[in-house]
């Protein structure tokens, strides 16, 4: 009986406790690769971005246009990307796979890479300011631009298929290059990742 | 004897007084921030949700739903849409029920417990981020088309959850709203209250299946984006979701919306091409045809007034000896309209006007108890009354325990009618498309039973619990009484009901479409109170694109919109 009451008095207290510890949380930041992956959820992130840019552009430098236009035009193929449009049912930093993609082409050193549109516009406002500001020795001339020869777009698409706590995400990234010249589709690549996640109803 | 008798009535009194005073309704800080910005006082708006909802603390879902629509109403679509999106993951993670939390709640209150929102708050969310995104798109040049991609991948994500939410009611949704739990006395306790409440059949057909509004709405977007495959399987959902019972659940005008969709299918179809047969079967079951020019569309989505406030009140629970069972009286509080709609939430939902619990009530009690049927439950226990005593809960219920639920006022329709007028001409009006009022309500309905439930049982564990202490203390007979009574006050105290919802929603949307060749337009909304009073809304809108969608708030006790709440898409 005596046990009880002891037993009595002190729950309250372990209770207590037991919740004010589990309150407790702290925040901890910790430093990691960029190259390393953390996934916290099924959500596209920075290293499918590097992963698909990456397999992608070898997939699309292995194909014999690259050999093809080094012998016809004698010099590096210029690539510029027109757009990449995210269908998916994420919301995709498609900038950031963009960058990716031009690092990886310009990487390989196997093609040349031109700037976008709007790269492009800034680039001919500082050269028309160098005409007014800057010595004739240093100017850069208009209208020696290089042309690009290919134009590579394409669009990321996923499919959801979701029961319960599990869920399935399956993504989609094709890509074409075509050639600016004649309209040929001289490659089409595409990759495919897919990702399962699991998450329990309880927790603590 | 006497002296007994007295003191247990004034400490009875002394405890109903203080379940009223704690019970005293007060506008929520949610409540007051739509006020202001009903007036145009945004940022005093935005700093009361601030204060009273921090972004960290259990009600942190609706410090991002509140900001993320005062946002969308005051244009800033970007900020919006971060704070949409942090509302969005909150609601993801709420998926695991934290079991901690659920036990703490069980015996404080389900205040206590993180805000997970509402089933149709989700669809509302994807639907006001591609909205911002649609503004966007038109704001900007050249990111034009990242934003209209951005709205998809909303309706994308929409889609995913309508299809889950589908795949999961079936038609009645199960009830996985409570945690398991393997304590013996709630178990006890659940099954002694279990025949308390108002028959299932009652409420049939409440139940959030499926969105029609929704997939009507992604069709339009998916439409105005020329994914014209994604349009038309929107449009076919959402002409079958208000078919098949949408429209007369939420009582709409069936006839003229399934006329509308239908009329938006057939046009997509026949502008993705291949399919001559679906659109001659469509045109022989709806036996019209549809317009034949295809004249630019310019759609009028109006959201008006604000959503209902949900609202507590109290009941008293006593254990009655003589008849053996558990009585609950309603205690009536606040203003005339307040007690009357109280009253009529008990009598609808809990009280014994079935012919069953008259009859019940007759042969447990007498003539009196079948009169006072309207304005008591009483839950006979019979042959539970044992058990009921041995777990200790009728001695734990001496003085009484207070019981919270919500409550919503009966609904009111403020709106006649609303009109939309072109460059000075009448030229439609709008119909009801969706009804925030009636989702609220009828949720409030359905959880009305276990939400009761609940707080009957956290209500008696509390009482037993101190009962049990008290006894355990060995306290003499005199100080045990007053304890009794000071653990009833503390008990009562803290017994409150979940009111958090998302306040700043519209209490209903209405739609039309008007065809018109492309230009710029003067367009005037026209809102008819059942007051009398008119509210005038102007916009220059621009129909320069086959699709052309233009959205605005109304809120009825403003005359004259003078904030950027109106958005052409």
């Amino acid at each position: 009986m005596k046990c009880n009451k002891t037993l009595l008095k002190i729950t309250p207290l372990i209770v207590a406790c037991t919740l004010a510890v589990s309150g407790c949380s702290s925040t901890k930041v910790q430093r990691v690769d960029a190259n390393q992956e953390v996934a916290l959820s099924d959500k596209w992130n920075g290293k499918d971005s590097q992963l698909v840019a990456e397999a992608m552009i070898n997939d699309m430098l292995s194909f014999p246009w690259v050999n093809d236009h080094l012998q016809k035009e004698g010099q590096r193929p210029a690539i510029i990307i027109q757009s990449v449009r995210n269908k998916s049912h994420q919301h995709i930093a498609v900038d950031t796979f963009l960058n990716d993609l031009k690092r990886a082409i310009l990487r390989s050193g196997q093609a040349d890479f031109v700037a976008n549109q709007d790269v492009r516009l800034e680039i001919r406002e500082e050269r028309k300011d160098q005409e007014l500001n800057s010595s004739l020795e240093t100017q850069n001339e208009m209208g020696q631009e290089q042309g690009a020869d290919y134009a590579l777009s394409g669009t990321i698409n996923s499919f959801v298929d979701e029961q319960g706590g599990s869920r399935v995400t399956f993504y989609q990234v094709d890509l074409r290059l075509i050639d600016m010249t004649t309209n040929r589709e001289v490659w089409n690549g595409q990759k495919k990742i897919q990702k399962l996640q699991k998450r329990s109803r309880f927790g603590f | 004897m006497q002296s007994n008798v007295f003191n247990h009535f004034y400490l009875a009194t002394c405890l109903l007084c203080l379940s009223l005073v704690t019970g005293c309704q007060s506008t929520p800080a949610n409540k007051s921030a739509i006020l202001l910005a009903q007036q145009g006082n945004f940022e005093s708006a935005k700093q009361a949700i601030r204060t009273d909802y921090s972004p960290n603390g259990k009600s942190k879902l609706l410090h991002y739903l509140e900001l993320g629509m005062l946002n969308h109403l005051q244009g800033n679509y970007e900020r919006s849409n971060r704070l949409l999106t942090e509302a969005q993951e909150i609601i993801e993670a709420q998926y695991t029920i934290s079991v901690v939390e659920s036990a703490v709640a069980l015996v404080s209150g389900p205040t206590y417990t993180t805000y997970a929102g509402k089933v149709y708050h989700r669809p509302l969310i994807n639907l006001y981020k591609a909205l911002n995104y649609n503004a966007l798109a038109n704001r900007a040049g050249p990111n034009k088309q990242q934003y209209l991609d951005s709205a998809m991948v909303e309706m994308r994500q929409l889609d995913t959850y309508l299809s889950n939410l589908k795949s999961e009611t079936g038609g009645y949704k199960k009830d996985t709203e409570q945690a398991p739990t393997s304590d013996q006395l709630i178990n006890k306790i659940y099954r002694i209250i279990q025949p308390i409440f108002a028959p299932s059949d009652l409420l049939v057909n409440i139940d959030y299946k499926d969105d029609a509004f929704a997939h009507y709405m992604s069709g339009m977007l998916f439409e105005r984006s020329e994914e014209l495959d994604s349009a038309r399987i929107q449009y076919q959902r959402a002409l079958s979701a208000f078919e098949n019972g949408f429209a007369k659940q939420y009582n709409l005008d069936d006839k003229k919306i399934t006329a509308q969709v239908y009329t938006d299918l057939i046009r997509v179809m026949t502008k993705a091409g291949g399919y001559h047969n679906e659109i001659r079967k469509l045109k022989k079951k709806f036996n019209h045809a549809p317009r034949g020019a295809q004249l630019p569309l310019l759609n009028v989505v109006q959201n008006v007034g604000i959503g209902p406030q949900r609202k507590e009140f109290n009941l008293l629970l006593k254990a009655d000896n003589e008849s053996k069972a558990l009585v609950m009286t309603p205690i009536l509080w606040g203003t005339d309209k307040e007690r009357k709609a109280q009253m009529r939430w008990f009598q609808m939902l809990f009280a014994d006007t079935s012919i069953f619990d008259m009859v019940q009530n007759y042969a447990l009690g007498d003539i009196g108890d079948v009169a006072m049927g309207a304005l008591t439950k009483r839950i006979p226990l019979g042959s539970l009354w044992d058990d009921a005593e041995d777990a200790g809960l009728i001695q734990a219920l001496e003085y009484g325990s207070r019981i919270s639920v919500t409550y919503l006022e009966p609904l009111q329709q403020q709106v006649k009618s609303s009109e939309v007028w072109v460059n000075g001409q009448k030229a439609a009006e709008l119909d009801k498309i969706y009804s925030v009022s009636l989702l609220t309500l009828q949720d409030a309905l359905r959880n009305a039973n276990s939400e009761i439930q609940v707080a009957l049982t956290r209500e008696i564990i509390k009482a037993i619990t101190a009962q049990k202490t008290i006894n355990a203390t060995g306290l003499d007979q005199s100080f045990a009484g007053f304890a009794k009574f000071a653990t009833s006050v503390v008990n009562a105290v803290t017994a409150s009901a979940d009111l958090r919802q998302w306040q700043s929603l519209p209490a209903q949307i209405n739609y039309v479409q008007i065809p018109l060749t492309k230009g710029t337009y003067e367009i005037t909304l026209k809102t008819h109170l059942t007051s009398g009073k008119v509210i005038e809304q102007s916009e220059a809108v621009d129909v320069s694109d086959s699709i052309t969608l233009w959205h605005t708030r109304t809120f009825l006790h403003q005359s004259r919109v003078t904030v950027p709440e109106s958005t052409f898409l």
